[in-house]
């Protein structure tokens, strides 16, 4: 995908590398930035509402579906605005993010941005599209427990305030994202988006189990599965001892003899946590940390019957 | 056994040890690399991880392996391997067997020419780059080319001499080890058991024995022919047989010159006597003789007879000992009363003195000697208990006391007896010196058994001028009397210096003449052990000689130069390490791909 737009004219700071973005400026100032490119290839709003109960106009913004658009309004005052149906507006979005040791690992600090800064940036722009559509967005943080959580608002200002909890993570040690994941129920009363972002070096059982919670009590849920290019093709020096940061559990090997079958492991890990998501109607993306965030949050907030 | 060509390459072997210092290094603590999904990595070397050890120990045995091939091909290995045609330049010692055994007769032939036969093949074999000897009963080692050493071996015939098998086989060896080439020992042999001595041979050891069992035999193995001289009244023989016993009684004759014989039966292992009628005074030969068998050189034994009418002696009657002796002596016949020896003390003829029971008599008696014109005197008593050295006059016998007898002129000629060396009897002309009286109180030869023998040679035979009568085998050295100056056997005549040694080379009597009379004679006969012609076992021939290997006389030219016939073990070792070399490649590179 070409990163320029050409009928602006400017560069779209949704399809640029992840890493060149994050040296653009603050995280308020790039996620906007990132949005604004976003919602600008998008031509339409990227979520729509479930009920048909109207609530109340807003204005059209550059990704609206046309069919929400109230052509009366229109006709009398030249204006575009579109319709808004109550569920819609009272979408409720939790963001539960992982900040254990590992995410804060990056294979290639030069050139990729770790796991935890790219999910922080990533977050950061999923709120911010959330919010300007009115639903309202709240952030979970765990590693080893639950570290932060920041309960669901519409405004924009409780945009400002998640960049602020986003901005002074830091990463913690281990990981156990059962607790923070029940921890959504009671943010969530209603059916809801749990967006679950994390490398899911994790227990996957109780994980899984988890999310089939949120998925019982009626909530929409989506795993971003965030994995660095190092993590998907093994590589390094002629031998090595891998440690795991967290667990401190190694291994003495010689990457080149085993990238292959190394892959072949990496590849299997995601299918089982696609298709064990699948069975359970949780929406699964592999994200690595080099992708551009536009296509990830395109990914990430396409509903899942287009997905299907 | 290996050899190898360049043996200090070897050192080498230490560069086997290179991948395996290398795994050992390699196990050293790699650096540490922070990675959060070490998780994956267990999971996929788990399932891995039994196989990859396996593999990566035949890759160090392969690589170990393949370094320490070509290690040991660039040493050149080499490995004997009989059947080549060719071999490399070799040392070689034919020892052929040609003792007095080897005559004995074999499918209508000698047993010696099917060794020669078989040392000529032998000898065939060999290249002009060979060294080659040839050492036969003579014990003499011969170098020369195949060609010269092929008509040494047409020429040679059953040796008289015996050849004690493990001498051949030291001096082949010490013949060896002056040659850089490689060496081996070649023994030809009818394996007689009893020639079989010990010995450790220095290079490949091959013998080729033969096959048959060897035919009975019987042999003379000794005669004894009893006091001499004989009388003009005769002498009696006894003839001990050896050889099988399973041969039954044979005939036995016995014959003074060419008088006629007289015959009689025995059996191996007994004796026979035979009475020879008188013959007139002089030497004579005495030829025993069995009827003829498939050994012929033991049928036949002889001996010397000295036929001479018995000494007229004086004695002193005052010397207990003497008196009693000459008086049996007479008794029997063997000594008559007379002039011609005067027994104890010194008269105008033949004398046989005593040192003086009173040491005040001695100057006179040396002066006496002395105007005799004698070289010899009486020196001082010695009264040290010694012994006598064992002789064919006296055996070893007990002496307390003695007067040394001293040499005044005319040299140290005449010694007829020593005492730990030193002159005990001597001889001057025709008078003798005991250095002991015969008397107990000096010597213990008056009460010995061997006094009467004693009594009889030195009145009969020494104070006659003569010498004691010796034995001897073909090629063994045999001590002469002091007074011979030349020994003749037939036409043949060896001058000789008295006290000497003589090496008969063939059977048969020898005459000691001194100046113009024969003063004695030595009877040389085969070495009665050669009349066993049993053969060792190759169990025992390996027993005694480490690394022998017995095989056919027939096979053994073929097997012979095996120690030089070897092959070249370079090839299949560079072959060995190209297949680990190529394993080693095609398994790691396979192995990396699977995983």
């Amino acid at each position: 995908m070409n990163s320029t737009d050409v009928s602006s004219g400017r560069a779209r700071l949704d399809l640029l590398d992840p890493l060149e973005v994050s040296k653009l400026g603050g995280l308020e100032l790039i996620t906007e930035g990132v949005v604004e490119g976003f919602l600008s290839g998008l031509h339409r709003s990227p979520r729509r509402g479930f009920s048909v109960e109207f609530a109340e106009h807003r204005m059209y913004q550059p990704g609206d579906e046309l069919r929400y658009v109230d052509w009366k309004i229109l006709g009398r005052n030249d204006r575009l605005y579109v319709k808004q149906f109550e569920e819609e507006t009272n979408l409720r979005a939790m963001v539960v993010l992982d900040t254990s040791r590992s995410m804060a690992w990056t294979g290639s600090p030069a050139t990729v941005l770790p796991k935890l800064a790219y999910a922080q940036r990533l977050i950061a722009a999923l709120a911010l599209v959330l919010i300007r559509q009115r639903d309202a967005t709240g952030l979970i943080t765990f590693d080893d427990d639950v570290r932060s959580v920041t309960p669901p608002r519409a405004r924009l200002s409780h945009w400002r305030q998640l960049l602020g909890t986003l901005a002074g993570l830091e990463a913690g040690q281990g990981t156990a994202a059962e607790p923070a994941l029940r921890r959504v129920v009671g943010q969530l009363r209603r059916r809801g988006l749990v967006v679950f972002v994390s490398d899911l070096l994790l227990d996957r059982a109780l994980a899984l189990k988890a999310l089939r919670f949120l998925r019982h009590r009626g909530h929409q849920v989506l795993v971003l599965h965030i994995m660095d290019p190092a993590e998907v093709a093994l590589g390094g020096p002629n031998e090595a001892r891998f440690e795991d940061p967290e667990s401190r559990a190694a291994v003495i090997l010689r990457p080149r003899d085993w990238a292959k079958a190394y892959h072949d492991t990496v590849r299997a890990v995601v299918t089982e946590w696609r298709l064990a998501c699948r069975r359970h109607g949780i929406a699964y993306h592999r994200v690595t940390t080099d992708s551009p965030f536009g296509v990830v949050l395109r990914e990430a907030l396409t509903p899942p019957s287009r997905l299907a | 056994m290996i050899g190898f060509l360049h043996p200090w390459m070897l050192a080498g072997l230490l560069a086997a040890g290179i991948p395996i210092l290398l795994h050992l290094l390699a196990r050293r603590e790699p650096p540490t690399v922070v990675f959060p999904a070490v998780r994956y990595l267990v999971t996929t070397t788990r399932e891995h991880q039994r196989r990859l050890k396996l593999q990566n120990w035949l890759l160090l045995l392969l690589r170990t392996l393949l370094v320490a091939t070509l290690v040991l091909a660039a040493a050149g290995p080499t490995v004997p391997v009989s059947g080549v045609p060719g071999h490399a330049p070799s040392a070689l010692v034919l020892i052929l067997d040609n003792s007095p055994s080897s005559g004995t007769m074999a499918g209508g032939s000698p047993q010696l020419a099917q060794l020669v036969a078989e040392g000529r093949k032998i000898l065939g074999r060999a290249t002009p780059d060979d060294a080659l000897w040839l050492v036969a009963a003579d014990g003499i080692p011969r170098r020369g080319d195949r060609a010269a050493l092929g008509e040494l071996l047409d020429g040679l015939t059953v040796s008289p001499r015996r050849m004690e098998l493990g001498g051949a086989i030291t001096l082949a060896g010490e013949v060896l080890a002056a040659e850089a080439k490689p060496g081996e020992i070649v023994l030809l042999t009818d394996l007689q058991a009893s020639a079989l001595s010990e010995a450790t041979p220095s290079a490949p050891l091959l013998i080729g024995r033969p096959g048959t069992p060897p035919p009975l035999n019987t042999g003379i193995g000794q005669i004894e022919t009893g006091t001499q001289p004989w009388s003009s009244a005769g002498g009696r023989v006894s003839v001990v047989l050896v050889g099988d016993d399973s041969a039954g009684s044979v005939p036995v004759s016995a014959k003074l010159g060419e008088r006629p014989a007289r015959q009689a039966l025995g059996r191996v292992g007994g004796t026979v006597a035979l009475t020879l009628p008188g013959a007139p005074a002089g030497w004579w030969i005495l030829t025993t003789a069995l009827d003829p068998d498939e050994f012929r050189l033991d049928d036949r034994r002889v001996a010397a007879i000295r036929v001479a009418p018995v000494a007229r002696v004086s004695w002193d009657s005052t010397s207990r000992f003497v008196a009693a002796a000459s008086e049996v002596l007479a008794s029997n016949g063997r000594i008559l009363p007379g002039s011609e020896v005067t027994l104890g003390r010194l008269a105008r003829g033949a004398s046989v003195v005593q040192p003086p029971n009173d040491p005040a008599q001695l100057g006179a008696l040396n002066r006496s000697l002395a105007a005799r014109g004698l070289g010899w005197s009486f020196g001082n008593l010695s009264t040290t208990p010694t012994f006598t050295d064992s002789g064919a006059v006296v055996s070893r016998q007990r002496v307390v006391r003695r007067h040394t007898l001293q040499s005044t002129g005319s040299g140290r000629t005449g010694v007829i007896a020593t005492v730990d060396g030193a002159p005990w009897i001597v001889r001057d002309g025709n008078v003798i010196l005991l250095g002991s009286r015969l008397d107990p109180a000096w010597t213990d030869l008056p009460v010995s058994a061997g006094f009467m023998p004693f009594m009889d040679v030195l009145l009969n035979r020494l104070a006659r001028g003569e010498a004691a009568l010796g034995e001897g085998a073909p090629g063994d050295p045999v001590p002469l009397p002091d007074l011979v100056t030349t020994v003749r056997q037939g036409e043949n005549e060896w001058r000789v210096e008295g006290g000497g040694l003589f090496q008969p080379h063939d059977a048969g009597v020898y005459y000691l003449l001194g100046g113009r009379d024969t003063v004695g004679a030595i009877s040389v006969n085969p070495d009665p052990r050669e009349s066993r012609l049993d053969r060792a076992t190759d169990t025992q021939v390996r027993r005694l000689w480490k690394g022998a290997r017995p095989v056919a006389l027939d096979d053994a030219a073929e097997v012979a130069f095996s120690a030089a016939s070897r092959g070249d073990l370079r090839g299949p070792l560079l072959w060995f390490a190209l297949l680990a070399g190529m394993a080693e490649v095609g398994l790691a590179s396979a192995w990396r791909r699977r995983v």
